[in-house]
Parts: C-alpha cells; sequence; structure tokens
C-alpha cells in the first residue's frame, strides 16, 4: 500500500500515478529528486468508511451523469459538503500505521543525507520537522490524451505525521472539488454512474526542497511548437507561482543544437511562492522590487536546465516534455539543481494545430493521418 | 391480357434517328465521358502542356487500342479522380500526335469544387488506407476472378457470335480493371505524398521516402527472381549458348537441339504458364503476350547469364533491404520526440498501403495483362472474319476501331455508313500510317503546348517528373548546344563512369550491352531484367516514384530521372559519369 521512492518504477504507474512513477524513474537513474514515498491508488481506493461512502454516492449521484446542465450554485454546495465530510474521516488504522512507517524512513533518510553532506536543503527546516509536499497522482493525470492536470491539489511545506495524514485527506477531497466535479460530469468516466464516490488517485509524499528559484523547462517552444528550441521559465522561490500561472516569468530560450542562450526576457515577478512559518506552508507572497526585476537564474544554470530537459527528453523515447525543477538553496551547483517531475508536452505532441484537422473524415487530427497531410500539404487546399 | 408475343415487343422502329437533335450527329468516340476522350490535338490544345508518354506508349497505338487506351489512362483516370474526390486534378485526358499518345492533365481550377473535393476525399481514402490489405485483396481477387474466366475460355470451339460476346465481355472487364487502376493509384499516391510531406515537414528529405518503402516482394520481382532461377539452371543444364547468342527467332530450336534443352523447355514453359500473362505495353491490342512470344523473358534470362559470375540476385536484393533498412534507421536517428512518432506512423501507413510496391504489383493484374484477353478474342474473331472473307487476316483486326466493329458485327454496317467492304479497303492505308509514325517516334517533342513554370498535380511531378527544374530544361534545353553537364532527379544513388546506351523503345533492349549506361526515355516493368546488367540508369521522365527510380535502387545501380532530354543530348557511345546522388549526369567524351 506505500512505497518508497526508490522503490517505485514505470510499472507502478496504474498504482502510484504516472506522476509519481516518473520521479521513480529519474530517481533510480540517478537523478537529483526530492525524496518521498507514495500511498497507492488503491490502499486509498476504500478508505472511507462505508456510511461515508454512501452519503456521498448520495450527494454527487444526481450530479454525474453527462446528461445533468451544470448548475454552478448547486455544484459549488455539493462540493462544500463533499469535501468537508471526507476530510473529517479518519485513515483507517491499518493505513495510518503504514504511512506513518512510511514518513519515519523518509526522516531517518533525510537526516542521514544532513549527515552525510551537512548541507541538506532542508538544514533550516528546524530539528526533526521534515517540511513535505503532500503531492495529489491521479492515476489517469497527465496522461497521453487530455490533460487532467490541476483537477487535484498539492500541499507544500506540510510536516509531522499528523498533519501529513490530514493532508492525505485533504487531496483525496479535492477530488470532489466543483471544478474536479465539473470535469467528471462532463465526461462521465470510470463507471462514475454508479460509484460517484471512487477516484483513481494515489498521494505523493515529498521532501520539500529549501528553494531559491524554481520553474520549468520545456524541450521545444510551447508557443511555436519549434523542436530546435528549448525554453527556460522560472521565478524566485518555490515554483507554483509559475506553474500556475500568477506571475510573469524571466523566460529564456536556448538553441538545442549549440546549446547557446538565444533571447532572455527578465519578467515583472511581482509575487514569488516562500514557506511562511506563520502559515505552515508555502504562500504567494508579494516580492520585492529587487527580487521582481532581477533574473533569478544564471546563464550556467539557464544553460544545464535546458540541457538536462534535453537528457530527460532522451531518456523519454524523445516525446518533448515539459520538466519542473527547482534550484535549492545552500548548494553548490550543479549538486543544487533537483528535478520535481516531467510530463509529456501536450500541446504540441497532439499534431500541430487541429484546426481543420479531420475534415471530411470525421476523425480527430493524431500524428499522422494521411489523409490530413494530402489535403495540406500536398495538394495545398486553403483551409485543410 | 395481351399474347405473349405482343407483350415481349413493341417496336421502336419509329423512334430511330441518325441524330440526336435536328443536325446533330454524336461525335465518333466512346461515351459518355467524365471529362474526354482520346481526340487528336486541336489548336486550341497549343493553350495547355501535353507529355509526351513514352513511359507506357513508346511505338504507337493500332486503332483497336484507341479503345483500350480510352479506358485505361482517360476514362480510367478521370473516373478514378472524380470518385476518390482528388482535389486538384480531375485526372489526366490524352491527345495523340500521329499515333502517338500525349498526357494532359485537368486542373480542378474553383475554390468550391477543391473543397467539396477535399471533403469527400478524406471519406473516400481514409477506410481504405485503414484496411488496405483487405482493400486490395478483394480488388485483386476481382481482377484474378476474370481472368479465370476470361483466359479459360476455349474461344477456337465457339461460334461466332459467342466469340464476339466474349470479346465485348473482355471490353467490359478491360474499362472496370483501369477504374480500380485508377482508384487504388490515387488512394495509395495520396498516402505516399502525404509520407513525402511529412518527412520534408521533420526535416529530411521527401525524395528518401521511396527508399524506404523499397524492397517489399512483388508478383514482378518474383519473375525476375525465376528468371534469375532459370538462369542458373540453364547453367547447371549447359544450355547457356543459345540464351546468349542465339536470335530469338532460332533460339527455341537451337536450345532443343542440345542434350538437355528439352528439358530446360519444360522448366521454361512451366514458367510462362504462371508468370506469361503480360504483355510489353499498356492497352496495346497488337503486341503479344510473353506466352505467344518469350524473347522477352528469354532475352532477360540471357541478360542474367551476361552478367559476371559471382552476381547473386538474391544476395543483391537482400543488400537492397538492408540499405533500406539502414536508410530507415538513418532518418530514425535524426528525428526525435512527437516528429519520431509521426515519422513511424507514416512509415507503417505507408508499408500497409506502399504505394512503391504496388506501382509494381499491380501491373501483373491490370497494365501489363488486362488487355489480352481483348486480343485474344480480336484475333479469335479475326480468325473467324478471314474465314469469311471479310478481312485478309486475323491481325487486320487492329486496324478497326472498337466502334467500326461494334457498327460492323452488330449491324453491318459503322455509325459512318462504312462496310466491310469499306474498311477492307482502308487498312492497308492504316497500317502504313501505323508504321510511318512508328518510325518518326523517337523524334517527337518530349512536350507540345505550353510549357508551364510549374505544374499543380503532385502525381504528375512524382510519377511522371514534372518538377519545375525539368520544365526549366525544356524551356531553354533545346537551345543550349555543347550540353556537359545534365540535371536530373536523383533517384538512387552512386556514381559511375561509362558507355552511354540510348533506347528509345523497349523493342530495342537487346542492344544493351553489360556494363552500359542506360539512357532513355523512361522505363517500365518490361525494362526491369536489364537493370541486372547496366551500370546506371539515366531517364528523360521520371519522379521519385517512377520505376527507373524504384528498381535502381533495389539493383544497387546510380540512377537519375527527369533530365528530360538527355535521350536528346547523349548519343549512343558518349562516355558519361552518372552521379546518382547529386542528380547529374556529365558527357566527358563523345562517341563519335
Amino acid at each position: 500500500m506505500i512505497l518508497d521512492l526508490g522503490d517505485i518504477r514505470a510499472a507502478d504507474a496504474p498504482r502510484v500515478g504516472p506522476k509519481m512513477a516518473r520521479l521513480g524513474e529519474l530517481a533510480a537513474a540517478g537523478w537529483r529528486v526530492p525524496d518521498g514515498y507514495a500511498v497507492t491508488a488503491d490502499a486509498l481506493a476504500d478508505w472511507l468508511p462505508a456510511p461515508a461512502r454512501a452519503e456521498l454516492d448520495g450527494l454527487l449521484g444526481a450530479l454525474i451523469p453527462a446528461q445533468a446542465a451544470a448548475d454552478p450554485g448547486a455544484l459549488a454546495g455539493v462540493s462544500a459538503r463533499a469535501r468537508e465530510l471526507v476530510e473529517g474521516q479518519p485513515l483507517p488504522a491499518a493505513l495510518a500505521e503504514a504511512v506513518a512507517a512510511a514518513h519515519d524512513r523518509l526522516e531517518r533518510r533525510a537526516r542521514a543525507a544532513v549527515a552525510d553532506a551537512d548541507a541538506r536543503p532542508d538544514a533550516d527546516a528546524g530539528a526533526g520537522a521534515l517540511r513535505v509536499a503532500v503531492r495529489s497522482s491521479a492515476v489517469s493525470e497527465d496522461g497521453a490524451g487530455a490533460s487532467f492536470a490541476g483537477q487535484y491539489e498539492t500541499y507544500l511545506g506540510v510536516s509531522g505525521i499528523a498533519d501529513v495524514l490530514g493532508h492525505i485527506r485533504k487531496c483525496w477531497a479535492s477530488g470532489y472539488s466543483a471544478h474536479a466535479l465539473e470535469y467528471r460530469r462532463r465526461l462521465d468516466r470510470d463507471g462514475a454512474g454508479t460509484r460517484p464516490h471512487a477516484l483513481d488517485l494515489a498521494v505523493g509524499v515529498l521532501e520539500l526542497v529549501d528553494v531559491r528559484s524554481a520553474g520549468v523547462a520545456f524541450t521545444l517552444d510551447p508557443v511555436t511548437g519549434d523542436r530546435n528550441t528549448l525554453v527556460v521559465e522560472a521565478n524566485w522561490g518555490y515554483g507554483e507561482s509559475v506553474v500556475s500561472g500568477q506571475v510573469s516569468p524571466d523566460h529564456w530560450t536556448v538553441d538545442r543544437t549549440t546549446g547557446d542562450i538565444v533571447t532572455r526576457r527578465t519578467g515583472d515577478k511581482r509575487v514569488w511562492s516562500v514557506f511562511s512559518p506563520a502559515a505552515g506552508r508555502v504562500v504567494l507572497e508579494p516580492a520585492g522590487a529587487d527580487r521582481a526585476a532581477r533574473a533569478c537564474l544564471t546563464d550556467d544554470e539557464v544553460r544545464h536546465l535546458a540541457q538536462q530537459a534535453t537528457r530527460i527528453e532522451a531518456a523519454e523515447g524523445g516525446a518533448p516534455q515539459d520538466v519542473e525543477w527547482a534550484i535549492a538553496r545552500g548548494l553548490p551547483f550543479p549538486d543544487s539543481v533537483f528535478i520535481l517531475q516531467h510530463r509529456p508536452e501536450t500541446t504540441w505532441t497532439a499534431g500541430p494545430q487541429d484546426a481543420g484537422a479531420g475534415k471530411g473524415t470525421g476523425e480527430p487530427a493524431a500524428g499522422f493521418d494521411p489523409v490530413r497531410y494530402a489535403l495540406r500539404n500536398v495538394f495545398r487546399v486553403p483551409g485543410a | 391480357m395481351p399474347s405473349q408475343e405482343e407483350a415481349t415487343r413493341v417496336p421502336v422502329d419509329d423512334f430511330v434517328r441518325d441524330e440526336l437533335y435536328p443536325g446533330y450527329k454524336q461525335p465518333f468516340g466512346g461515351q459518355p465521358f467524365v471529362a474526354g476522350p482520346v481526340r487528336p490535338f486541336s489548336r486550341a490544345d497549343n493553350a495547355r502542356y501535353w507529355l509526351r508518354d513514352s513511359l507506357h506508349f513508346s511505338e504507337g497505338m493500332v486503332p483497336a487500342s484507341i479503345a483500350t487506351l480510352d479506358d485505361a489512362q482517360t476514362w480510367g483516370a478521370q473516373l478514378g479522380a472524380e470518385i476518390v474526390g482528388v482535389p486538384p486534378t480531375r485526372g489526366s485526358v490524352n491527345r495523340l500526335a500521329g499515333t502517338h499518345v500525349y498526357i494532359g492533365t485537368i486542373d480542378v481550377d474553383t475554390e468550391w469544387q477543391v473543397q467539396a473535393r477535399a471533403a469527400r476525399f478524406g471519406q473516400y481514402v481514409t477506410p481504405i488506407l485503414r484496411d488496405f490489405d483487405s482493400y486490395w485483396a478483394m480488388r485483386a481477387g476481382e481482377l484474378q476472378a476474370a481472368y479465370d474466366h476470361l483466359d479459360n475460355l476455349d474461344l477456337s470451339a465457339m461460334g461466332p457470335a459467342a466469340v464476339w460476346t466474349s470479346l465485348k465481355d473482355a471490353y467490359a472487364f478491360h474499362r472496370r480493371a483501369w477504374f480500380i487502376h485508377f482508384e487504388v493509384m490515387y488512394v495509395l499516391t495520396a498516402n505516399y505524398l502525404a509520407f513525402y510531406a511529412l518527412a520534408e515537414e521533420i526535416g529530411l528529405a521527401g525524395s528518401a521516402v521511396s527508399g524506404f518503402l523499397a524492397g517489399q516482394q512483388t508478383f514482378y520481382s518474383k519473375t525476375d527472381e525465376e528468371l534469375w532461377r532459370l538462369a542458373g539452371r540453364a547453367r547447371e543444364l549447359e544450355v547457356t549458348g543459345p540464351l546468349l547468342h542465339a536470335s530469338p527467332d532460332s533460339m527455341r530450336a537451337q536450345l532443343s537441339a542440345l542434350p538437355h534443352g528439352a528439358g530446360w523447355l519444360d522448366e521454361f514453359d512451366a514458367f510462362l504458364e504462371v508468370y506469361g500473362q503480360r504483355t510489353e505495353e499498356t492497352c496495346r491490342i497488337d503486341t503479344p503476350s510473353w506466352i505467344e512470344d518469350p524473347s522477352a523473358p528469354l532475352y532477360a534470362i540471357g541478360a542474367f547469364l551476361s552478367k559476371p559470375t559471382g552476381f547473386d540476385f538474391f544476395a543483391a536484393r537482400q543488400q537492397a533491404i538492408a540499405v533500406r533498412d539502414e536508410q530507415i534507421e538513418a532518418a530514425r536517428r535524426s528525428v526525435n520526440g512527437a516528429d519520431l512518432a509521426r515519422f513511424n506512423e507514416a512509415l507503417a501507413s505507408n508499408q500497409a498501403a506502399n504505394f512503391a510496391w504496388w506501382n509494381e504489383e499491380h501491373n501483373y493484374l491490370i497494365d501489363r495483362r488486362a488487355a489480352i484477353p481483348v486480343r485474344r478474342a480480336t484475333l479469335e474473331l479475326g480468325a473467324r472474319l478471314a474465314a469469311d472473307g471479310r478481312i485478309e487476316r486475323p491481325e487486320d483486326m487492329f486496324f478497326l476501331f472498337k466502334e467500326e466493329l461494334y457498327g460492323l458485327m452488330e449491324g453491318g454496317v459503322t455509325a459512318a455508313g462504312a462496310t466491310w467492304k469499306d474498311l477492307a479497303a482502308m487498312i492497308p492505308d492504316r497500317r502504313a500510317y501505323f508504321e510511318d509514325w512508328k518510325r518518326r517516334g523517337p523524334e517527337l517533342p518530349t512536350m507540345l503546348g505550353t510549357i508551364p513554370d510549374t505544374v499543380p498535380d503532385p502525381i504528375m511531378i512524382e510519377v511522371f517528373g514534372l518538377s519545375g527544374r525539368f520544365l526549366e530544361a525544356l524551356r531553354g534545353g533545346a537551345a543550349r548546344g555543347g550540353i556537359v553537364e545534365i540535371r536530373g532527379f536523383p533517384a538512387a544513388k552512386g556514381v559511375v563512369e561509362g558507355v552511354a546506351r540510348v533506347i528509345t523503345t523497349v523493342a530495342d533492349i537487346h542492344l544493351v550491352q553489360p556494363g552500359d549506361v542506360l539512357v532513355c526515355g523512361g522505363t517500365t516493368t518490361e525494362w526491369t531484367p536489364v537493370f541486372g546488367i547496366i551500370a546506371a540508369c539515366v531517364c528523360d521522365t521520371g519522379g521519385s516514384l517512377t520505376h527507373a527510380a524504384i528498381v535502381s535502387r533495389e539493383y544497387g545501380i546510380p540512377c537519375v530521372v527527369g533530365t528530360a532530354l538527355a535521350t536528346q543530348q547523349i548519343k549512343t557511345g558518349d562516355r558519361v559519369r552518372v552521379d546518382g546522388r547529386a542528380g547529374t549526369v556529365q558527357v566527358l567524351a563523345s562517341g563519335q
């Protein structure tokens, strides 16, 4: 029911979600990633006590069918009650004990690493209180098709086993958020019509790196689809400000062939994500004028990140990737560079510009559709 | 109740007219047409381009072959393009210069029609490409069933009326076979060109694509293997002498005189049983099948025998496959990510529905075979008519138009009012006309009418090689003297120096010597065995999908196609250097 990161491989994706599976593969391949463990989807599948399950099914049943019109008011109301209900349920004792044991193992490993290096990124985190990220890891998320990203929540800066267990429940509860419910209503997938409470969700608990700067590296230009252009976007602090689009990040383009930085644009970084000791978690705060206008990476770091991203791409059989990374405080470059997750780039891999695709065929645009290429590129039919 | 006799006949006599409307007599030629039948040139044709199709019809057409040409490159292409919905073209149309065939295209030039065709193109093509194997098996099965029927008719035992009925069946089948031809051709060409476009999009050379699709076994490559095997058997049985040196006419007699000659001929005849239902050119009623005249396969065996010892046909094919696979792997290494995925999909799609394969394979079911039942029934009917004194000999039938024959057979008189006697009197003139034009064939211009800057039909570019550079060479080439370098499409790599042998018709193929650089208008399946002995191939016409390009890659010799004017600029005996990668041919020294 629990897998330590060191034991997770690609084949575990159906149990831990592709996100955690990829992280396990990265760790096994020797990449610097945050340590952690995964609570598997099968371990969580029936964690809710039967009465809570029945109550949830009653609440959600009316909303799920695809035919039901979306009523945002009703959806929000049901969502709030469902989340409250779920967060209030205790985890089964056996599961809670297993999580506690895994968490204890993680803390021991972290302490050992600090003793080894004497400069672990969480060195200033305070004795014994290992800060972690509790991440939802949807088993079907980030799949090759439609992106499910953003349907579930992630909590940064959690510490202590009680808090971890609570946030595992919160992750699960986030599966009943209004927008997740709306998404499921549209898809009406996985037999949700008969078991509305069911979620296909694992949870990853990962050491929280003490981040100086973080962001995303793309192995193609996400705007143009140009495969020879690598893009790095970053902000000070945790990458959440970049990923959530709440800031205009620093932006670099790197030539894939030469490895040289081609363009650099310093963003308008008015906010950043930082750990707030008062809140006990990572929060979004206004950034000072000094930080806002100053590039958050050195050129060496940009080139290194671009190169690392292409290496991950190569390891993924060449499929374009977006790679989330972080640079830790207090470690010498390049040891400071952590890979947090990566996933196939979905905007462009679906094929350039679906507009007009499948014209006359009723087919969605797959990678190579001979009819589409013939009409557009060979016969040059306008609009094809 | 009317009586039975009254019920079965309502006379049409009162409605019979010569004219459809007062003053309008339907013109000669098979109607209705999708666009237009085979016609002689008219002055209006000066406004368009017309390419000499020596690739398919090098020697000219007798009157009886005009109907089969109508079925094929004219009507068949027009209906195929119409039904598949190819957006830019409504197919091809033919004109005759004397007896020689020129091909033109019918561009779709309104935006609405292009869009309407594009919409139905996808609906038609997608399901076929999704399961091409089953689709082609169905079509090939239909064709094979027709041959099983038509080839096994015992025509000599039939009465004349039944022979005429069989000839009409053979005509009907011929037309159907050619519709299948163009239906499949347009679908597969689109698939190939889509791969070509994708390759260019992801930074590969589109021209490399046909190389990725080489090496799939076809009925014709099996034929060549059998010829190679028979060459080996001739060595074992010590009967190579006549095969290498005897003239076609005396070869069989000389072979029979050798101790194991009869045994070898039995093997050869068994080969013809399976592979002999083919002719040397397309649509021509006047050319015999291999079974009737085996000099072409005997020549091919002789060509294999004259290859230096050590040459191994199978090893050469294996090598070609290895080269193909290496090219595919090199292409895969040079792209990645989504591009690689698309490349792999396109390759898989084209391996499953492979134009390069079908371009050879279909010949044995359509191009070189569909006219044989028509020829057989025509000659049988001709024998009866000669016996009746209507014509002098069976071959006179070649000089009657199909419509004339219909008129004579079904009403005793043609639409123009001619009787058997009138037509029999015309046959010598028509025969002389054919022979005269046959002599003039090699002098005919490659292109007539207005030579365009570009041709919008991509099929004409890839199959016939009408690239911008080809057209430019045609415009300027004739004026330039002392050409030292000829440029064309780089069809198969390799660099070779050798002596040029200019061949303008497949009938002269026996003149080719081992080690020659073959220079010709273009090659078809009948030329394939010669690739086993030549050092390089240079063609006036052709693009990446041309027969010469495909076969050269499989035989591992350099090839340059689409040179426009090589047969005019190079003379037999010239020393030339062919660079198949650069697509150039240099004349190093004149043979004179």
